[in-house]
């Protein structure tokens, strides 16, 4: 029993777990699966050996590996985990089957397809996140999240797609599914298998699926999708694509530009979802980092170290908002404020997170973000480098300073609520302590060489010094003057107010010329068709006509009487039948 | 039996609200959470703001005067300024939060310009 569990896919596990979630009617019973899964997941992740294939099958031909584990999806697979942990806590005061289950099989699908040891399993874990997770949207029950669910699943589903068009194209080349790193652009299936990526990692142009989804979903909804879908698109990227030199401006720019989407923002749940962008960016840089196929070892560790801290706090920036949600029933700036006055375990949670996500010195962020930044440094690329810390200072902006500030102070809104239900508390309380812990320097057993010994290459982060005085005084400098920006903004009145409003982002494109095409259309369809049908009709009847009039008892052939029409027509076939021979000859 | 205070009257002869110490339009602060007095109650003084501007500026001041003691080993050759991290993060800072006055004309639309302005999901509790 113990063998056979050993070679069970954890994610596996769980997606299995998480459909038998979705039949249990007792509460309590569904709660107790959806919190021991994911630890006994972790027990079983932990034991496995490294770098074999633990469990293969052969489908159709195919060999596929189900279950491989290697230092880069150990830790990738450690974050989901921890993140699905939090989110059942999270979860327990509500009472949705369909929910609680779905949210376990979206985690473990995306476990599994990160311990998916060639590309066909990949591709289909990879679907599945896309089926089960839509749920956490429909859940919401409103009309819009439904139609952005829709659109979701399309984008998702496209993804899924091109991945499987890719990966036929790479069979068909190589006879292989391996996960090998791709060295080049020009081999076969690479290109759609970028796209793919692309799109699941929300890459610019793709991005909105995100900003449309997330923040329709359901309270627990958003907290649950904010941990899995880009990371794995993340982990993706690092597996097959690392060193690709495109990827550093892509994911610079995707650093950048979500900043001025996010100052504008009044959905604050909105804002977290632009800042997902914008923190996945500074992952993809990395990735992109060093030589075509392998990459750069100090990057690529800053890339794993800021997916699971960002999972974490990103995760508890999301239940902060959620708890607010549930209280209040809404995120959106201009409506809140003075709630530290009602929440203040919230609030302090909700600080926690955002000092991680701006990489105050002791929080996560800093020890994860520091590598990414000196990587790019040292590979001479200055404007990049520039354009993260800008992002820096962005971040620090819309999720350490804006989502505190404008929901907990600020403008008092009134609103007296009560404080957020226990298990809520528990869960970020949890997620705030593995922010800090990871981010200390190391104290009585805690600091980020947990997470240093834990990365891909664990020798090359053991060396590196996140805390040297010349980068805790600069990263500082940074911070406290752009705090210092913002108190001087505020008190002379030039920081925009908060205002109701939906903002433009590319996804107007498809949704109002796109979709005003598609009706467009669908009118002229609905007028050419039946006018093309009658048209058809007419030739059919008009066809019909002319053979009935000649060759219909009533016809023409039949009036002028049997014989005479029969001796008329052999003569004919018999003509024809003597020319036919005459010529063959 | 007292009678009530007179009405006061402006000297166009309209009536005008008596004047009371009590701050209209704020809610009584009965129902705060016992934690919040505690963790955040220093937020409400009076002088808390101009105190923090200036243990913020005081703060810049000490980290921008300790950087040319410090060993960096910056590679970027703009970094070698003094002070340049925080400039560059003043500065980054404040043209992401200016470019919100020109970008929020452009982009804002109404609430319901994509026909969904009604988002809220049906799992909150919804305390008002």
């Amino acid at each position: 029993m113990n063998a056979l569990l050993g070679q069970l896919n954890p994610g596996i596990l769980m997606i299995l777990a998480g459909l038998a979630g979705c039949l249990v009617k007792s509460r309590r019973i569904r709660q107790v699966l959806m919190l021991v899964t994911p630890i006994l997941s972790l027990v079983l992740l932990s034991v496995a050996a490294r770098g074999v294939d633990i469990s293969a099958g052969s489908i159709m031909g195919l060999d596929l590996v189900l279950y491989r584990v290697d230092s880069l999806s150990f830790i990738f697979a450690v974050a989901f985990l921890i993140a699905s942990f939090l989110n059942a806590i999270y979860a327990l005061h509500t009472d949705d089957r369909l929910q609680d289950g779905m949210a376990l099989a979206y985690a473990g699908a995306a476990i599994a397809a990160t311990l998916s040891g060639d590309l066909m399993t990949l591709f289909i874990f990879w679907e599945i996140t896309a089926v089960s997770s839509v749920f956490l949207i429909l859940r919401a029950g409103t009309k819009a999240a439904y139609q952005a669910a829709m659109r979701y699943l399309g984008v998702q589903i496209l993804s899924g797609v091109l991945l499987l068009y890719g990966l036929t194209q790479v069979y068909t080349a190589t006879g292989s599914l391996n996960l090998e790193a791709f060295t080049s652009f020009d081999q076969p299936g690479a290109k759609l298998i970028f796209a793919a990526f692309a799109i699941k990692a929300a890459f610019p142009f793709m991005h909105n699926w995100l900003q449309d989804a997330y923040p329709k979903a359901t309270v627990i909804g958003a907290v649950v999708l904010s941990a899995f879908t880009t990371k794995l698109a993340v982990y993706a990227f690092a597996r097959l694509f690392p060193g690709f030199d495109v990827l550093i401006w892509i994911g610079a720019v995707m650093t950048v530009f979500p900043v001025f989407f996010a100052v504008i923002e009044n959905d604050l749940r909105k804002v977290l979802s632009y800042s997902l962008n914008n923190q996945v960016g500074f992952m993809i840089c990395a990735i992109g980092v060093g030589t075509a196929g392998i990459g750069s070892q100090l990057a690529l560790n800053g890339a794993a170290a800021h997916a699971f801290a960002h999972i974490i706090y990103k995760g508890l920036l999301f239940m902060s908002m959620g708890a607010v949600l549930y209280r209040t029933g809404t995120t959106k700036a201009s409506e809140l404020g003075g709630l530290y006055k009602s929440m203040p375990w919230t609030t302090v949670f909700c600080i926690i997170g955002a000092m991680s996500i701006s990489a105050f010195p002791l929080f996560s962020g800093f020890v994860a973000k520091s590598m990414t930044m000196s990587a790019v440094a040292h590979e001479g690329l200055t404007v990049v480098w520039l354009m993260l810390l800008f992002a820096s200072a962005g971040v620090l902006e819309h999720s350490g300073i804006k989502i505190p500030y404008f929901t907990f102070f600020g403008h008092d809104s009134g609103k007296r609520v009560k404080e957020a239900p226990f298990n809520m508390l528990l869960a970020m309380g949890l997620a705030a302590f593995i922010c800090i812990a990871i981010g200390l320097p190391l104290v009585g057993g805690f600091g980020y060489t947990w997470l240093y010994g834990m990365l891909p290459y664990p020798d090359v982060a053991m060396a590196y010094q996140p805390f040297t005085l010349a980068h805790v005084v600069t990263q500082l400098q940074l911070l406290v003057l752009a705090i210092l920006a913002f108190m001087l903004l505020k008190r002379f009145g030039l920081y925009p107010p908060e205002r109701p409003g939906t903002i433009l982002d590319t996804d107007w494109l498809l949704r109002k010329p796109g979709y005003g095409f598609a009706k467009w259309s669908g009118t002229v369809w609905n007028k050419a068709g039946p006018a093309m049908t009658a048209v058809a009709m007419r030739l059919a009847a008009q066809t019909y006509n002319r053979l009935e009039a000649t060759f219909s008892p009533r016809g023409a052939l039949a009036r002028g009487g049997l014989t005479n029409s029969m001796a008329l027509w052999s003569a004919v076939l018999l003509g024809l039948v003597m020319l036919v021979v005459l010529l063959a000859n | 039996m007292t009678l009530p205070p007179p009405i006061e009257r402006d000297t166009s002869g309209r009536f005008v609200k008596p004047e009371t110490d009590e701050p209209v339009g704020e809610m009584a602060d009965d129902d705060m959470h016992p934690m919040a007095r505690l963790l955040f109650g220093w937020v409400e003084a009076k002088r808390t703001p101009m105190i923090l501007l200036f243990s913020v500026l005081l703060l810049s001041a000490i980290l921008i005067m300790v950087d040319p003691l410090l060993h960096r080993h910056d590679e970027a050759e703009i970094a070698h300024i003094t002070g340049f991290y925080g400039i560059w993060g003043f500065g980054s800072f404040a043209l992401a939060v200016l470019s919100g006055w020109p970008l929020g004309k452009l982009l804002r639309r109404s609430e319901d310009y994509y026909g969904e302005a009604e988002t809220t999901p049906q799992d909150v509790e919804g305390d008002q």
